[in-house]
């Protein structure tokens, strides 16, 4: 057996070798108003990557049961994931690469040459690393903030156990699958005495005009109303939004709690419904995006507006009213989902008229943000549970909430003010 | 639902034919029924209790006031699951309009011992001016017909317990909307049974000619659960038939006219039918005489008789009432209350059960779509 030397040394190096042309390469980049996104996103900071930060067009998203016994374990692996990670979003292997080739690679190397793709990793907390099955594993039920509820059940849920929970998350962002794919993959593959695997799923974000909003499979405009840095009166900027204040506890702070649904859309049947009534369920023009009796896609919905018969313009069961901060006591979350496609599969339709057989398994992998979900998502998903037209073509079959902890600095590791509490 | 109508293309009010379109229009100022005096369809409230109950089918109001019903309120029962199964639902909901507040009434353990097969709420319910609630049962254990009970009907208590069960040979799957005549000290039901030899669902699956409409006749003695004194079979041999999509197709609509007239709606005949002196017959009637078929039917769900004596009818196969002159079998016209365009034609599949408001000038519906009460008014 020969011992080879290593062509790549890391990704970055590639990247630089690359770099020249990509300035005056045709590639677009996603949704670059003038300047090109930058292809490295920063790994260290205030708060976590992958939030605030500018939407990758892929994702992957992971959650792990912890399985390790000890406190100290749980603490090892979150050192040697953020170590990983920061060197995954710098472009770098997930672990330096041995020259030695009689032993398996540190790095599955699939994503050698490419660029880092502004790959950002997001980890999280579900409820299960507090507490689990009643047992306080690792001494740190006390450290469980009250905001991390465990979700009700919502109206119309048909969650599945493959789908949902988890005792920490992993969520990579990039602009290429792979890069987002590969980053998790090299996490996951140092932690298996630790921390086994317990859901996955892919996402992508179709890559539209710089400046203009996504449109989702069901071809709206999705995102229009997110929260913004500069608000319009009425509304809370994106910060305040977003991230955990004094409220919550230290290692929280500049966090975020992230919530996530696997909603499968009945395709088959949204792609059978009249464009005016599908216009009706969401609230919004098809085409121009604008909300109904509006012109523009970011007029404000005139929610009080009724037709000549006096009622609503914008129907009471529509999409965007359900909502509606206006209408959810200030109640805003900032959605940064992807769609999915997991190919096709048997399914019954829980609506009229019934349909079963082999259809999409396809959707919106639902990821919001928010400093509380109680006042966040739980708030609004309660009602649109149970009043939005849109829930006859939509099922959530996955779930699940994860407190997503402050910034890391690059002499620490992600919870540690958590760990060392 | 109101603002699918007021944006939809398909007028609200089908008239029955020429003739009474002409009829119409020579006396526009004269109000022919009740439809063309309702102008909106407002949501009333989400009829999911926090078990996740589905499907609203049985509408019942309040005649009195009673532990925990007000009267005037709103009976919802559900027929399906939290995961949407059908014949495994086993909640009974109140709505209060004087509050607008929705309530559980009554969690029936999903097992009787006296209940063959278990619970799933049917459409047959009704309260009786004591008090009592009598609920219909036709329980599946996998949401279709092939693992269906016989099922009964459950007796609660004005607090939402459980006090008693009607089973027997006579009763099997209690499907459709009750009628009652209620003294006090004793109580007259009707209801329809449609599960006589109905088998799995797979396939195609015949049509079996075995649903009766069977009188009960009660005893309510002070503070005590009724009691049964007499049954009899009125009309037997409609068409029943197992569904995959809709569970079971039978007659559901029951509804008293003058002169002891019981009107049934036959739901794969299409048509209403009469059972002439329905109180007091000790014979069944067969499957009546018809009052009207077709036209503008669309497989007739649940039944009530307006106070203008004309009965008004849900299709299961659009989102149409119909109104029907029983005293001159004419259909008046339909009006669309369900104008959800995720079925086609718009609302199909999504009404069922029926109730005048406590005026009498509007009557609230269910949308099992959106699992919502919504009232016509």
């Amino acid at each position: 057996m020969t011992t080879g030397k290593c062509p790549f040394a890391s990704r970055r190096s590639v990247i630089a070798a690359v770099s020249g042309l990509l300035v005056g390469s045709a590639v677009r980049p996603p949704q670059a108003e003038s300047a090109p996104a930058p292809v490295v996103e920063p790994f260290y900071g205030r708060n976590q990557g992958g939030i605030l930060t500018q939407q990758q067009r892929h994702s992957y998203f992971a959650t792990f049961d912890l399985i390790a016994e000890k406190r100290e374990d749980v603490v090892r692996i979150m050192r040697d994931w953020t170590a990983a990670a920061a060197r995954l979003t710098q472009g770098q292997t997930g672990r330096p690469i041995s020259e030695n080739l009689a032993v398996p690679g540190a790095d599955s190397g699939d994503t050698l040459g490419m660029r880092p793709s502004r790959l950002t990793i997001t980890f999280g907390f579900g409820a299960g690393l507090f507490i689990k099955d009643g047992k306080d594993r690792y001494g740190l039920a006390a450290h469980r903030p009250e905001a991390l509820v465990d979700l009700p059940a919502f109206n119309g849920d048909q969650l599945v156990e493959g789908h949902t929970g988890g005792d920490i998350s992993i969520h990579a962002c990039a602009d290429d699958p792979q890069v987002a794919f590969h980053a998790v993959r090299q996490l996951g593959r140092i932690s298996y005495d630790v921390a086994q695997l317990r859901w996955t799923q892919t996402g992508f974000l179709a890559d539209f005009p710089s400046g203009e909003t996504p449109r989702n499979l069901m071809g709206f405009k999705d995102g229009t109303r997110n929260p913004t840095e500069a608000p319009v009166p009425s509304r809370k900027s994106v910060e305040d939004v977003v991230w955990v204040g004094a409220e919550g506890p230290a290692w929280m702070r500049s966090g975020s709690y992230a919530v996530v649904r696997r909603i499968r859309i009945a395709l088959e049947h949204w792609d059978r419904t009249e464009v005016d009534f599908q216009q009706q369920v969401v609230g919004r023009h098809k085409y121009s995006g604008a909300p109904l009796g509006g012109k523009g896609e970011f007029d404000t919905p005139s929610f009080d507006q009724v037709d000549s018969d006096g009622n609503p313009v914008i129907p009471e069961t529509a999409h965007i009213r359900l909502g509606a901060a206006e209408l959810n006591d200030g109640a805003e979350i900032l959605r940064r989902s992807y769609s999915y496609n997991d190919g096709s599969n048997f399914t019954a339709e829980r609506w009229p008229p019934w349909r079963q057989g082999i259809e999409y398994d396809a959707g919106l992998f639902f990821v919001a943000y928010q400093r509380d979900p109680r006042s966040g998502f739980i708030r609004i998903f309660q009602t649109m549970s149970k009043l939005d037209a849109m829930n006859q073509y939509t099922t959530h079959v996955g779930s699940g909430l994860f407190a997503c902890p402050s910034g890391i600095t690059e002499s620490g590791y992600c919870g540690q003010s958590l760990f060392e509490a | 639902m109101p603002q699918f109508q007021a944006r939809a293309k398909i007028p609200r009010l089908a008239l029955g034919g020429l003739v009474l379109l002409l009829g119409h229009a020579a006396t526009a100022a004269e109000p022919q029924g009740l439809l063309e005096t309702l102008h909106r369809h407002s949501i009333v409230t989400s009829t999911v209790p926090s078990n996740g109950d589905q499907n609203p089918y049985a509408l019942v109001l309040a005649p009195v006031s009673a532990g925990k019903i007000r009267k005037g309120d709103v009976l919802i029962d559900n027929f399906n699951d939290k995961n949407n199964l059908q014949g495994l639902g086993t909640t009974i909901v109140t709505y209060a309009p004087a509050t607008k507040q929705t309530a559980l009434f009554a969690a029936i353990p999903r097992h009787l011992p006296e209940c063959p097969g278990g619970i799933g709420l049917t459409t047959a319910m009704a309260m009786l001016k004591t008090g009592w609630v009598i609920v219909g049962s036709l329980p599946s254990q996998d949401g279709t017909t092939s693992t269906k009970g016989s099922g009964c009907l459950v007796i609660l208590d004005s607090q939402g317990s459980v006090a008693g069960v009607i089973a027997g040979p006579n009763i099997n799957g209690p499907w459709g909307n009750m009628a009652v005549i209620d003294k006090g000290s004793t109580a007259t039901l009707f209801v329809s049974n449609t599960g006589f030899g109905v088998g799995s669902s797979d396939g195609t699956p015949l049509v079996v000619n075995q649903a009766t409409v069977l009188r009960l006749e009660l005893s309510i003695e002070d503070g005590k659960p009724p009691v049964v004194t007499k049954q009899t079979v009125i009309a037997s041999g409609f068409g029943e038939q197992a569904d995959k999509d809709v569970f079971i197709i039978g007659p559901t609509g029951l509804a008293l006219g003058r002169g002891g007239v019981l009107y049934v709606s036959d739901a794969l005949g299409n048509r209403v039918a009469a059972i002439p002196d329905a109180i007091t017959r000790e014979d069944s009637a067969g499957t009546g005489k018809d009052i009207t078929k077709d036209g503008l039917l669309r497989r007739p769900l649940a039944m009530v008789m307006a106070p203008n004596g004309h009965l008004v009818v849900t299709n299961g196969l659009n989102g149409q009432v119909v109104e029907i002159d029983p005293e001159t079998s004419k259909q008046i016209y339909a009006r669309w209350v369900d104008l959800n365009k995720a079925q086609s034609p718009p609302g199909s599949g999504d009404l069922f059960g029926i109730a005048m408001t406590e005026s009498g000038d509007g009557f609230y519906y269910v949308e099992d779509e959106v699992n919502m009460l919504v009232m016509a008014h």
